[in-house]
């Protein structure tokens, strides 16, 4: 379970979270939308303090999250980035296999082994030996999501995985993703594919200008939305 | 015919020089890289303590030239020691020349280091960092490498620059390419054909190499149109 109280966090004079609170159980997938700018990417770092909060806190398992230990927080913690980052000097199976050998000191053999699995399961284990330079968008971030995934996290963050690709490989990410929801991860996704939100989210999270504006189920926010801003948002985007 | 001859032999007599010049020119910048990374690293740590000695070494280092801290190392710190009743001697004076060159090449190294360090995507770091990598972790198996791809080029540029700046090692008793010249142009006034021949076998060291660096240079911009 994630606790997220009084969150704020300011750049300077730009005050992007302006006390965000929420709480996010087990096994629930929620997907924050919401126009750019709004601070959901940020909302999102919050959370592994890839950001760190100006104010606020955030709690896992009853357990705060702050930089000193923080390491061990991210073990259980998957990330996805909106430009996958994989490591380019590394071919595919080093990438996913690398944090569990490196970081939970996994012997190699059963990290690759394990690394193989989860290639086979984001349908690239004929991709192992490849560097990521010769994948194309929607391969990369299928690596990103398996590379997140050998570390066996309880939670997978998702900073708009799916916005820097080509649409023809939207549906590949969106495919994995979903069958991750399916079996029970917990997940925070942040994007701006609605129809993915509202088909597999149990929750929708609408912000704006550093606040949760509306939330509820997906049913109710893009069915019958009751805030202005996000009937003005919904209607812009879909 | 006897000109050429002439001329060959300035070009033999240089030869000579090469492996004294070559063996030092790559263990300095073998000393340059590891101590440039320890000052890149802290010349971009928060802590201004940790910066402030980095900055220091690399301003003495680049605004001096390597004659003066050759002179100063080799004939300087055994005056000062000896005349503190310190019995000390250079045993061979190519072990300050090659100090003197690595401590010099990590000041310049250092900064090519910081900038291809600074080169890596930010997103390399969140990825490693957010898989539960400590800083350090993250530094050595995912930034410096990439790093390292960056700025090699670069590296062989330095290595191309320290081979002719060991020329002024021949004014502390080492006896590289232009020593070598220099010694038989003393002995048979051919002044031109010495310093000629010196120079052809300067060049026969540096275009190969800056061929292998231009060439290096191509495969990267390669392989970076991922």
């Amino acid at each position: 379970m994630i606790e997220v109280k009084g969150l704020k966090k300011s750049f300077g004079n730009l005050h992007v979270l302006k006390g965000i609170d929420e709480v996010i159980s087990d096994k629930e997938v929620v997907c924050v939308i919401g126009p750019s700018g709004s601070g959901k990417s940020t909302f999102l770092r919050c959370i592994n303090l890839l950001e760190v909060p100006t104010e606020g806190s955030i709690k896992i398992d009853g357990k705060l999250v702050e930089l000193n230990g923080i390491n061990e927080t991210r073990k259980k913690m998957g990330m996805v980035f909106q430009n996958f980052n994989l490591f380019p000097h590394m071919n595919t199976l080093d990438n996913v296999a690398i944090g569990p050998i490196k970081v939970n000191n996994v012997p190699k053999a059963k990290a690759y082994e394990e690394a193989m699995e989860l290639l086979k399961m984001v349908g690239l284990s004929d991709k192992a030996k490849v560097y990521p330079s010769s994948l194309s968008g929607g391969q990369k971030q299928r690596v990103a999501i398996a590379r997140a995934l050998a570390m066996k996290p309880e939670i997978m963050l998702f900073d708009e995985p799916t916005s820097a690709l080509d649409p023809e490989m939207v549906g590949e990410v969106l495919e994995v993703m979903r069958n991750l929801a399916h079996n029970g991860m917990t997940m925070i996704i942040v994007t701006h594919e609605m129809g993915f939100a509202r088909e597999v989210s149990n929750r929708v999270l609408f912000m704006d200008e550093g606040i949760i504006v509306e939330k509820g189920s997906p049913d109710q926010i893009f069915g019958d939305p009751q805030n202005e801003r996000t009937k003005s948002f919904l209607s812009k985007v879909l | 015919m006897e000109i050429l001859e002439l001329y060959l032999k300035g070009i033999t007599v240089a030869l000579k020089g090469i492996p004294i010049t070559i063996g030092v020119s790559l263990v300095a910048v073998f000393i340059g890289v590891l101590l440039g990374l320890i000052i890149a690293l802290q010349k971009m740590s928060k802590f201004k303590i940790v910066r402030w000695p980095a900055n220091v070494y690399v301003e003495v280092f680049r605004g001096t030239p390597l004659i003066v801290q050759a002179l100063i190392l080799a004939y300087g710190v055994p005056q000062l020691l000896q005349s503190n009743d310190i019995p000390f001697k250079w045993p061979y004076l190519i072990i300050p020349a090659i100090i003197v060159c690595g401590l010099n090449s990590a000041a310049y190294v250092a900064e090519v280091i910081r900038s291809g360090l600074q080169a890596v995507d930010k997103g390399q770091m969140e990825a490693a960092r957010s898989l539960g990598m400590s800083k350090g972790m993250a530094m050595k198996l995912i930034i410096i490498p990439q790093a390292f791809r960056i700025i090699l080029p670069a590296l062989g540029n330095e290595l191309i620059t320290l081979i002719k700046e060991t020329a002024v090692l021949s004014y502390v008793g080492v006896v590289e390419i232009l020593r070598r010249g220099t010694l038989w142009n003393a002995s048979s006034f051919e002044t031109f054909p010495a310093y000629v021949g010196v120079a052809i076998v300067y060049l026969l060291l540096t275009i190969p190499l800056s061929r292998i660096v231009a060439y290096a240079e191509g495969r990267m911009a390669q392989s970076d149109r991922s």
